[in-house]
């Protein structure tokens, strides 16, 4: 049992290690110059 | 016959523990429906708390412990707790009042239809909900409460075995859950998540609570509840990691809702277990509620019913798995007072825990489609159409979740 337990854990460590995460671009609004605040006239 | 003090502090903060369980399902639920459907699904298990408080001690608690009629049912001799007092009951309690113990099942018996809550949200009409719960707390879990852990119930007499509850609790939750949602029919449209935060909270708390669940089912403050608090926790972290991984492989990326559910599937999965099985078979019990589990939740939309929140995948699908790791995983090396299962030489351990199954799953899916069909042929079980779309929290208590878009 302890072996199986053993194994259990280190299978997801494994996954964690080689699965890529699959990116999403992010919305345009988000990253669009325009939606940062004017700055402010002296 | 003495008190034993320490014992019976425990099974009282146990009680409290898992009282604190059903509010924290509420959020748990509430962060999974749509915004318009926050408040009446909180509300759905504050109410539950409520109700069957008053129910529990009415009739709820001697049809499920009172003395054995048949193996069946408990008789109505301790209706309204008429003899359960501040003395012990031996054959339940030793050394731990009877009304110590009765609030502790008290608990239990309010949380599991709350589960079955999240099974018919966003439609159900209100008074749908209230006879629904008061009729299967009645029908459905006092019976099984009293097959499983009454004294002279005929599972418990057969040697079926479960410490806290994966029977009585979560399949006949989980399976009611199926069937109602099956005879309710789908919502309008599905809606998504509203606050993933709320639902983690939830999770957290449930998590919190699960100590109570389990480690108080040991009935005393000894190394048994110290094995199942410890199991109780490998294998909710087990089933959150596991989740997390397997979505992670089917949909590229890890979840925090997976990470979530995960962990109340491996909650649920250990609870028929946690005092009979090594800190190692919860690893492994843990590993296999959160795929199972998450398998389950892939095949609900082919079977075309809509179980709202998943309580089949989750407690319908986990409590069944639990219930049979039990009789794999089992080991008197845990719990002299329990039996081996079958990777300790006893096969025949497996075979009754699957006889135990089979029978919660029957009784409680026959039973619950019979409550729902006569709700459904005289008060009726769902909301207008117009009223689905406006949302339960307006429609149903005139109250909405939030002040802002």
């Amino acid at each position: 049992m302890e072996i199986a337990a053993f194994a259990s854990f280190a299978a997801l460590v494994l996954a964690w290690i080689v699965l890529p995460v699959r990116s999403e671009a992010p919305a345009a609004a988000e990253t669009a110059p325009e939606a940062l605040p004017e700055p402010v006239a002296a | 016959m003495d008190l034993d003090t320490g014992n019976t502090a425990w099974i009282l903060v146990s009680a409290a523990l898992v009282m604190l369980m059903t509010p924290a399902l509420g959020f748990f639920y509430a962060g999974l429906v749509g915004k318009r459907n926050a408040l009446s699904t909180l509300l759905h298990s504050f109410f539950v708390l409520c109700l069957v408080s008053v129910q529990f001690v009415l009739w709820g608690y001697t049809l499920a412990f009172g003395p054995s009629q048949g193996g069946l049912i408990g008789g109505l001799d301790w209706a309204g707790l008429a003899g359960v007092g501040p003395e012990p009951n031996p054959d339940y309690a030793p050394g731990v009042p009877h009304l110590a113990y009765m609030a502790f099942q008290m608990m239990f018996a309010v949380i599991t239809p709350a589960l079955i809550t999240g099974a018919f949200a966003e439609r159900v009409s209100f008074k749908a909900f209230i006879l629904f719960t008061l009729l299967w707390s009645t029908v459905v879990y006092a019976p099984i409460a009293h097959w499983v852990w009454g004294v002279g119930g005929w599972l418990r007499v057969f040697g079926a075995i479960d410490f806290a509850g994966g029977t009585v609790v979560h399949i006949s939750s989980g399976v009611s859950a199926l069937v109602a949602a099956l005879v309710i029919g789908r919502r309008l449209a599905r809606t998504e998540p509203h606050d993933a935060t709320m639902t983690v909270l939830g999770a957290g708390l449930l998590w919190f609570g699960w100590f109570g669940f389990n480690a108080g089912s040991a009935l005393a403050a000894n190394g048994l509840a110290a094995n199942a608090f410890v199991v109780t926790n490998t294998a909710a972290a087990m089933g959150a990691l596991t989740w997390l991984t397997v979505s992670w492989i089917h949909r590229g990326r890890p979840s925090a809702l997976g990470a979530a559910l995960g962990a109340v599937a491996g909650l649920v999965a250990i609870t028929p277990a946690a005092g009979f099985v090594t800190v190692p078979a919860s690893i492994v019990i843990g590993l296999g509620a959160g795929t199972v589990c998450y398998l389950a939740t892939l095949l609900r939309p082919r079977l075309r019913i809509d179980d709202a929140l998943d309580v089949w995948a989750v407690h319908g699908i986990g409590g069944t798995w639990g219930a049979a790791a039990t009789g794999l995983f089992a080991s008197v090396a845990v719990n002299g007072a329990g039996v081996n299962g079958l990777f300790a030489g006893n096969p025949d351990l497996l075979v009754k825990q699957l006889v135990a199954i089979g029978a919660t799953w029957l009784y409680a899916g026959v039973m619950t489609a019979v409550i729902v069909k006569i709700i459904q042929l005289t008060v009726g079980l769902r909301v207008r159409e117009d009223d689905e779309v406006l949302g339960l929290d307006r429609s149903q208590h005139g109250e909405i979740a939030y002040q802002h878009d």
